[in-house]
């Protein structure tokens, strides 16, 4: 039997070395991870935005890409361009400075990708939408960070998710299908995002609002349903915005 | 103690076959049910307890002699632990996208009861040369299941057979498109929860076969 004293000492030693231990494996890789988010951060941005995969192998290639094509402003709530940080700016909670991602070529917009963030089931589900020029139909969706279910929930970060807001199956008048993005805007031009729907999209032609609507997740009703509120209300923050690179194509 | 004696190859042996930690025991089988789904992220998470199992098992082996018994299961954990946010932050900073895709499973091997089991049954009792070859066997006893379960569930669940690389995985073989034409599907119910259970069982069933196990009725 050991003494008290010598119990308290030791596990006070293995505190001391194991807490050394930690601190010293994480001074060393902090550099390097924080480098691997601020690329992860880019590239969902970039994907959203349709760039090709081949751009975005590494890290270096990824900083390159969003250097030369990534025209990053913020805006307010009334479409008026605000100084900013961009990197800094935490799009859960502050409401007010809103980062705008736009893809130029030669000075001409191609895109804008808009930071999109809400709760799901368990976390808080960060993403980026990207529009084209006309601000009405997608050009990408994209998911980086969340803490849903893996294979439920989860599944927000998928292809065949993702993919679900850009292939919108309509009729051509010689019965062959075509397919076209998703679109955020209603005929009068309002705003009514996108819709997560429970279970498959109906695509008969009753149904006027499957240009809105998108598959949900078997199993995961609370993420779909979450993504659907976050995105609604991220887009309507935006509207200003958007209205105005619709009219003037820039902002 | 010789590395290639009888005894140290008995070590090494009897978990992977006769004693297998998942199949026999029974332990561990909640990242083996959540970390099958693609076979890279099984190959990474068998390395990331190979490590981590070994490592463990031979510092308690050292200090064995000096741990006050009361607290011993505190020690454990505590090296456990480190050891394990070790591996997360590596992962975190070396294979990022790997380290998305298995999450919180990289943190929840502290809880793998295949680990702690280890500390507590073998490198309590022995040195440190034998605790090293327990760890080695039990985690190639634990990366042997994993890796044919996910091997399965890839296979069949997703169409694809995935190997790890720095960044997403490089996918070595995918089922042609022309099966998917003749009318081949994949079982998307292996992908789910479910099937890795009902790939464990036949898993465990072969396995159990195979090492000749009966269990007292």
């Amino acid at each position: 039997m050991y003494s008290n004293n010598y119990t308290l000492g030791f596990v006070f030693i293995v505190t001391i070395i194991l807490g050394t231990m930690l601190s010293f494996t994480k001074e060393n890789v902090k550099d390097l991870q924080d480098q691997n988010l601020k690329a992860d951060v880019q590239k969902t941005i970039l994907r959203s935005l349709n760039f090709d995969e081949n751009l975005l192998l590494t890290n270096e290639s990824i900083e390159q890409t969003f250097k030369n094509y990534i025209d990053a402003k913020c805006v307010d709530v009334q479409g008026q361009i605000v100084e900013c940080n961009i990197e800094e700016v935490d799009i859960e909670k502050n409401k007010d400075v809103l980062p705008v991602y736009m893809r130029v070529s030669n000075e001409k917009i191609e895109g804008i990708a808009l930071p999109i963030a809400g709760k799901g089931l368990w976390s808080t589900i960060f993403g980026y939408i990207a529009l084209n020029p006309d601000t009405e139909s997608v050009l990408g969706i994209q998911f980086y960070k969340h803490g849903e279910t893996p294979g439920l929930g989860g599944e927000v970060e998928k292809k065949w998710f993702t993919d679900n807001f850009v292939n919108h199956p309509q009729k051509q008048s010689n019965g062959e299908l075509k397919y076209i993005p998703k679109k955020i805007r209603d005929k009068n031009g309002k705003i009514v995002s996108i819709t997560v729907i429970k279970g498959g999209v109906d695509y008969s032609d009753s149904n006027n609002a499957s240009i809105h609507q998108v598959d949900g997740i078997s199993g995961a009703t609370v993420t779909a349903d979450g993504v659907t509120d976050f995105l609604l209300e991220d887009l309507l923050r935006y509207e200003k915005t958007l209205n105005k690179i619709r009219d003037y194509g820039t902002i | 103690m010789e590395l290639f004696s009888t005894e140290s190859k008995k070590i090494i042996n009897d978990p992977i076959n006769v004693n297998n930690p998942i199949s026999l025991q029974v332990l561990g089988i909640c990242s083996a049910l959540a970390v099958t789904i693609r076979l890279d992220q099984a190959i990474i998470m068998t390395l990331a307890v190979l490590f981590v199992l070994t490592s463990s098992n031979v510092i308690l082996s050292l200090i064995r002699n000096y741990i006050p018994a009361r607290v011993r299961i505190v020690i454990m954990l505590s090296v456990i632990a480190s050891l394990v946010s070790v591996v997360d932050e590596l992962l975190k900073a070396y294979l990022y996208d790997m380290s998305k895709q298995l999450s919180v499973f990289v943190g929840l091997i502290i809880t793998n009861c295949i680990i702690m089991g280890r500390a507590e049954a073998f490198a309590l009792k022995n040195g440190p040369s034998k605790a090293f070859l327990d760890g080695v066997g039990n985690s190639m006893g634990y990366g042997l299941i994993i890796i044919i379960v996910s091997f399965f569930r890839e296979l069949f669940g997703a169409g694809t057979i995935t190997l790890p690389d720095g960044g997403a995985g490089y996918v070595l073989w995918s089922i042609p498109d022309s099966w998917y034409a003749a009318g081949y599907e994949n079982i998307g119910l292996l992908v789910l929860s479910p099937g890795a259970f009902i790939i464990l069982g036949l898993v465990i069933w072969f396995q159990r076969e195979m090492a000749g196990v009966e269990e007292d009725a």
